[in-house]
């Protein structure tokens, strides 16, 4: 418990460092992402009200994806990022910017409880310093890359 | 496998585990704490087969951890100390088979050709669009992406709004055929990404396409 002062130190700055790109247009309410498959229950919570996922519905900046015991479900990002949320998890999609014109821009994940995998796409060659997942814990940074990350309370 | 992990939940799964192998002695201890954090590296191909390097760093507080190869799992012991060690296909399989089980299939990509000069498809090109949406249709919240190119005659923001133009043309397409227009995206990427390099203002109706990306 005696670094969680240092680790909310180390959330601040990468939000920071993520937030201080330069500003690229982005259309408000603009998906982020598309969810593809699910299983089990699976939500969103959008702007303090719950809504279950669909296939095909839409993910943005700011929502949350929580899952149940049997829950699981996988999206893709608008740079071809996929995402999948494992059972008992709750993730949210706090800073979503892509440019499908340049390609850049920059993702950040935190992950609250339980187990996500991200396979990055297309930002994983052009902006992987720009792809963060965060735990209560822990960052962890990327380089084209799939991978696993389980967090537990 | 899958069947197995999918009764319980993994970090249970796991202390079970645990447990029984500590065998018979009375009373049983109590089951270890899960990790804090666990990050583990899966192993990537490129089209062809061939691994792609990749790696993922852990950082948690002063402590971190380089993942660069497969397998390669970085996790807290119960005093919080972050170590690495190599896992395996079967044990991430076990452990996250749920997981595993629900990344979508591989995108497909298709390249559809336009009249010289035009926003206009070719009739061979044409001609696809059933079977595309067809196929993008099959897929759980299977969407298709258009993405317009141009070749190098012009100049980059000209060609950029051009690109634009194309994709909007074979977007508006799909729509009419009554595929769902939230599950369309249209992209212009110019002369960025050319089908065969040329030099700036060289006519090449190769690079002049439209490429269709179902996932």
């Amino acid at each position: 418990m005696t670094r969680q002062p240092f680790t909310n130190l180390a959330h601040a700055m990468v939000l920071c460092a993520l937030l201080a790109l330069p500003a690229i247009s982005q259309a408000a309410n603009e998906r982020s992402g598309v969810f593809k498959n699910l299983e089990g229950e699976v939500s969103v919570i959008r702007a303090g009200k719950s809504l279950p996922a669909a296939s095909g519905g839409g993910l943005m900046e700011g929502d949350r994806v929580v899952t149940g015991a049997k829950g699981a479900g996988s999206l893709i990002l608008k740079d071809g990022t996929v995402l999948t949320v494992g059972p008992n998890s709750s993730v949210d999609l706090t800073h979503y910017i892509y440019d499908t014109t340049s390609q850049n821009g920059s993702v950040l994940v935190n992950l609250i409880q339980g187990t996500v995998r991200m396979v990055t796409g297309i930002m994983g060659k052009t902006n992987p310093e720009l792809i963060k997942i965060t735990t209560p814990t822990s960052v962890v940074g990327v380089r084209g890359t799939d991978f696993i990350v389980e967090a537990t309370q | 496998m899958n069947g197995f992990s999918r009764f319980l939940p993994t970090t249970l799964c796991w202390g079970a585990l645990l447990l029984m192998l500590a065998g018979c002695a009375t009373p049983p201890p109590p089951p270890p704490p899960p990790p804090k954090v666990s990050v583990v590296l899966l192993p990537q191909t490129d089209a062809a087969g061939n691994p792609i390097p990749t790696a993922v760093s852990i950082t948690m507080g002063a402590q971190s951890q380089q993942l660069d190869k497969p397998f390669a799992l970085a996790e807290t012991d119960n005093k919080g100390q972050l170590g690495q060690r190599v896992s395996s296909a079967e044990e991430v399989q076990a452990r996250y088979g749920d997981v595993l089980k629900m990344q979508p299939p591989s995108p497909e990509v298709v390249v559809l050709r336009f009249l010289p000069g035009k926003s206009q498809l070719t009739p061979e090109s044409e001609q696809q669009l059933p079977d595309l949406i067809q196929r993008a249709s099959a897929r759980a919240g299977g969407e298709i992406l258009v993405i317009g190119h141009t070749d190098r005659v012009g100049s980059r923001d000209a060609n950029d709004a051009l690109s634009l133009q194309r994709a909007n043309a074979v977007v508006s397409l799909f729509k009419a055929k009554g595929f769902a227009s939230d599950l369309l995206t249209a992209i212009g990427r110019g002369e960025r990404e050319p089908a065969v390099p040329t030099d700036d203002e060289v006519t090449e109706p190769r690079n002049r396409r439209a490429e269709i990306i179902i996932r």
